[in-house]
């Protein structure tokens, strides 16, 4: 099975001082009970400051890692001396079965090569100290079961009457906003939208409660000249998402699934995994880009884009979302843009399928200098097909758009992706964007892969004679 | 109402109002105000994000330069990355000199990431990363980028400040004449900078040819270029004026007559009271900074050969004698008093030199063998003397220093295992000062150090060795 290399740990290490600290702990001397599991999983204990040693491991299948020390940074010195050691090839590794630790991290975990069936009910399941010591061996009490699916149902109607009445207080809050009229929404759109976002929390709508919470953060991110615009379009569109909502009833069942997660309804990992029907789509897949945002709710949103180098029956674009803590200080996924996987994508229904997960690994993530071969869509081509997919899901927030034949110009200090053919469009990039793009200036004509969000395209990837340029 | 309308009427209701909007009978798209105005809102809403975004009227023409630099090689992109990431001002000069002298350029790509490395060393990696380092400035202050082997007075103009003044001074010692005529066609057009660096090249062959030309610049605008001006229209023969600065360095000068069988003239500099010891080198620099070291001789009544002998017995007067042989060119001398004064290197670090002593290779390979004794050092040689050393030679120091340097009693003192080794910025200074030949040897000197001190300069030397065997 092919390793971590070492450029890729390289490009994994936080910092030039994490490598530096790593290549010290290459070396058996600090480390005991080297192992791997010869299918990807490889552990050890190292030697720390602390009195016992801190427990590593590395899946080399996805270049996902653990560690115990109390570093903040990700992945962590230990990890990626176990990472080198394992790219050098000059330690031996004896084969042994994962221990419980190792085991207990994988079960955790969100992806991977590994089996990931019959344990993962036992992951679902609520943690606690008692049940980890003592293990008893549970019968099936019938009684019990339908107590709990009473239960559960009970649950479920209270939260749907919940959010139902959020729905009703966020209707009256946007006739108010329109009623003052929107054109100053911007001057207290924080204050205003923290406290209906706090009513559609207590309402259970999380999803919804998050959209608000963002959408100062989103406006006050344009010119000004913008916002009220955009205030506009973002009201409008959480009202029809509402209006969809109350109506779910009558949706196609993609339409409807994709109407209850905006709203804040959540699909297990384990539940999409094994539900019969659910859209999988297998073959070579490429990182065209990835995004670390920082949401209000203090978690970190870490999105990684993939494109199927193959044609397939199904969506060729996938995104794959994790979010951690911001408290932990990891920044990045493990995967970065360029890098190709062999897998099978898993899609949530939608209606425009984009959010998958990794159902199972064929090839690691490895580093892949061959271009990535576009479509043959300029772009107003993939204008177009932006357009089709608001058609089919008019709440649509962000869309992956893959081009041919671009060019990045610029008119004062904006920034824009035009049709190097010159067809009249031109897309405004992100101004966060304008000092890490401006080498594509230079550029006639680019290939590349951005997300679109109706305002500003994240220009992710692209295709150049100068080779790859990439965002990160 | 289709989408147009919905855009031209009532989105303006939504923005104004339907409180103080007269026009809210537009939102007639519901059962009830409320629904209407929801109803409203969600339609302008789809009808705004059908809205393609508008085509500026015009834009901006690149200009980008053309450049015949290669790109380096892709494998080299990332190790340069983690090199210049936190690593000292000598790293990265070692760097931006080697790339210069290999005629190679960043990638373009890496640009943003190496921004205040491209800005700083621009003139040593070529066109693209002058325009670079200039996209944000005005076309007024920009120049152009240029990057040619050969200058020649056509493109002068063009070339950036650094190469100019070496091409000034080169043209002044074949043809004086031509070189002034030269800087006085593009005078005006300078700024104050680039006006007291280009003036200073007039020392070089100054002659009473020039008064005219310095007279005129007595009246420029920056207090500095008058102030030179003036010390050059003093010097130039037959110009008049006596230098003033010598006038009060002499009032300062004791001087004595000393010795049994043979009588030495022996001099000694009186630093003002106010002047305390640790500002002694700056005072010194000051007040010797424009004196000619054949004019000093001249005032002392002593021949320049014994000027050495004569200062033997006061550091600071050696020093003076020093500074003034660095800047006169007159190496042998220099060479004379560093052996007196070992550390006169250190204490001409700490002075600031706004410009470079030297002009070329050569220039700099005497001058470094004048001024460095390794031999003769004493312990814990500072910081800061090993980076001017560095920016004073613009490249690596020839073999022979370097291996002096590496053999001496106080750098092996440093490696001593008693010792935690050097500094990690004195280590990346010793690389970056080393000759390709000795990089072996660095690298086995520094071998027993830690990684954390040693990890930068060692990787400098990796890079390099690899720039250089790209030809």
């Amino acid at each position: 099975m092919p390793g971590i290399s070492l450029e890729k740990i390289e490009a994994m290490a936080p910092d030039q001082a994490s490598l530096v600290a790593a290549r010290k702990l290459v070396k058996p001397g600090g480390w005991s009970g080297l192992s791997s599991d010869d299918a990807g999983l490889v552990w050890g204990e190292c030697q720390g400051s602390g009195s016992s040693p801190y427990r590593v491991v590395i899946s080399e299948i996805d270049a996902g890692y653990k560690c115990t020390c109390p570093s903040r940074k990700f992945p962590c010195k230990h990890n990626l001396a176990l990472m080198w050691m394992r790219a050098e090839g000059k330690i031996s590794f004896q084969t042994a079965q994962a221990p419980d630790w190792v085991q207990d991290w994988v079960r955790r975990r969100r992806s991977s090569s590994t089996r990931p069936t019959a344990d993962d009910d036992e992951a679902s399941k609520p943690k606690n100290l008692s049940a980890v010591t003592a293990q008893p061996s549970e019968e099936v009490d019938p009684k019990a079961d339908a107590r709990a699916a009473a239960a559960r149902d009970r649950s479920r109607r209270e939260r749907e009457e919940a959010i139902l009445a959020g729905l009703d207080d966020l209707d009256q809050w946007l006739v108010d906003q329109v009623d003052a009229g929107l054109a100053a929404f911007p001057q207290h759109a924080g204050k205003s939208c923290r406290a209906i976002a706090q009513r559609l929390v207590d309402a259970k709508a999380p999803g919804f409660a998050s959209a608000l919470d963002h959408l100062p953060a989103r406006i006050y991110g344009l010119p000004e000249h913008l916002r009220a615009t955009e205030a506009l379009e973002q009201l409008g569109r959480l009202h029809l998402l509402a209006e969809a909502y109350r109506r779910q009833g009558i949706l196609n069942a993609e339409l409807r699934a994709d109407a209850r997660r905006e709203i804040g309804w959540t699909q297990s990992r384990e539940s999409l995994l094994s539900e019969e029907g659910a859209l999988c789509v297998s073959g070579s897949w490429r990182v065209v880009g990835t995004v670390s945002e920082v949401q209000p709710d203090r978690l970190r949103r870490l999105e990684t884009w993939l494109w199927s180098e193959a044609v397939v029956d199904g969506p060729r674009t996938a995104v794959l979302i994790d979010f951690v803590p911001v408290a932990s200080g990891q920044t990045r996924g493990a995967y970065r843009t360029g890098e190709r996987i062999g897998a099978t994508l898993v899609f949530y229904p939608s209606a425009r399928p984009l959010r998958a997960l990794i159902k199972d690994i064929v090839s690691p993530a490895q580093d892949c200098d061959t271009p990535l071969g576009l479509p043959a869509t300029d772009l107003a081509g993939a204008m177009a097909e932006y357009e089709n997919a608001l058609c089919a899901l008019p709440w649509l927030s962000v869309w992956p758009m893959r081009f041919r034949d671009g060019r990045i110009r610029r008119n004062g200090d904006r920034i824009f992706l035009c049709s190097a053919g010159g067809d009249g469009l031109a897309l405004p990039l992100m101004p966060s964007q304008a000092v890490t793009v401006a080498p594509l200036l230079a550029m006639e004509r680019i290939d590349g892969f951005g997300l679109w969000d109706g305002y500003a395209l994240r220009l992710s990837f692209a295709q150049t004679p100068l080779g790859p340029w990439v965002s990160e | 109402m289709n989408a147009e309308e919905l855009k031209s009427r009532v989105v303006p209701v939504l923005l104004s109002g339907t409180r103080r909007e007269p026009d809210a009978k537009l939102l007639t798209l519901g059962h009830d105000n409320k629904h209407a105005a929801l109803n409203a809102l969600s339609l302008a809403s789809q009808a705004l994000r059908f809205t393609r975004p508008p085509v500026p009227k015009e834009f901006a023409v690149e200009s980008w330069p053309h450049d015949e630099r290669h790109i380096v090689p892709g494998q080299m992109r990332s190790k340069i990355l983690r090199l210049l990431d936190r690593c000292t001002d000598d790293t990265a000069r070692a760097l931006a000199l080697a790339l210069e002298r290999q005629k190679l350029r960043p990638h373009p790509f890496d640009l943003p990431k190496l921004d205040g490395f491209v800005r700083r060393y621009a003139e040593q990696l070529g066109p693209t990363a002058q325009y670079w380092a200039q996209r944000d400035t005005t076309a007024q202050k920009s120049r152009g980028y240029f990057d040619a082997d050969e200058l020649t007075v056509e493109t002068w103009i063009e070339a950036p400040l650094r190469k100019r003044v070496k091409f000034l001074k080169e043209l002044r010692r074949r043809t004086p004449e031509a070189g002034r005529q030269l800087l006085e066609k593009s005078w005006t057009a300078e700024n104050p900078d680039s006006r007291v660096q280009l003036l200073a090249a007039l020392r070089i062959e100054l002659s009473a040819e020039d008064k005219p030309f310095l007279e005129s610049t007595q009246k420029d605008r920056a207090p500095r270029v008058r102030e030179l001006a003036r010390r050059l229209l003093s010097a130039v023969t037959g110009a008049g004026a006596e230098n003033p600065a010598l006038a009060v360095c002499m009032e300062r000068i004791k001087k004595s007559k000393s010795g049994v069988l043979k009588k030495h003239i022996a001099l000694k500099l009186e630093l003002p009271a106010t002047v305390k010891e640790h500002e002694a080198n700056h005072w010194i620099r000051e007040q010797f900074a424009e004196i000619a070291l054949d004019e000093f001789a001249r005032a002392c009544e002593c021949a320049e050969s014994d000027l050495v002998d004569a200062t033997r017995k006061d550091d600071n007067l050696s020093f003076a004698l020093a500074l003034m042989a660095a800047r006169d060119g007159r190496f042998d001398l220099l060479g004379a008093v560093t052996d007196e004064i070992p550390d006169a290197w250190g204490r001409m670090s700490g002075l600031n030199w706004e410009d470079s002593l030297l002009d070329d290779a050569e220039q700099r390979r005497t001058w470094a063998e004048a001024l460095i004794k390794p031999k003769k050092w004493l312990p814990a040689i500072p910081f800061p003397a090993w980076s001017w050393l560095h920016q004073q030679m613009e490249g690596p120091l020839p073999a022979p220093i370097m291996s002096e340097i590496l053999s001496s009693a106080v750098w092996k003192d440093q490696l001593g295992e008693e010792k935690k080794g050097p500094s990690l910025e004195i280590i990346q200074a010793i690389c970056a000062l080393c000759p390709r030949e000795l990089r072996a040897t660095v690298r086995t000197q520094l071998e027993p150090l830690g990684l954390e001190r040693k990890d930068k300069g060692t990787m400098l030397l990796d890079i390099l060795d690899e720039l250089e065997s790209l030809i």
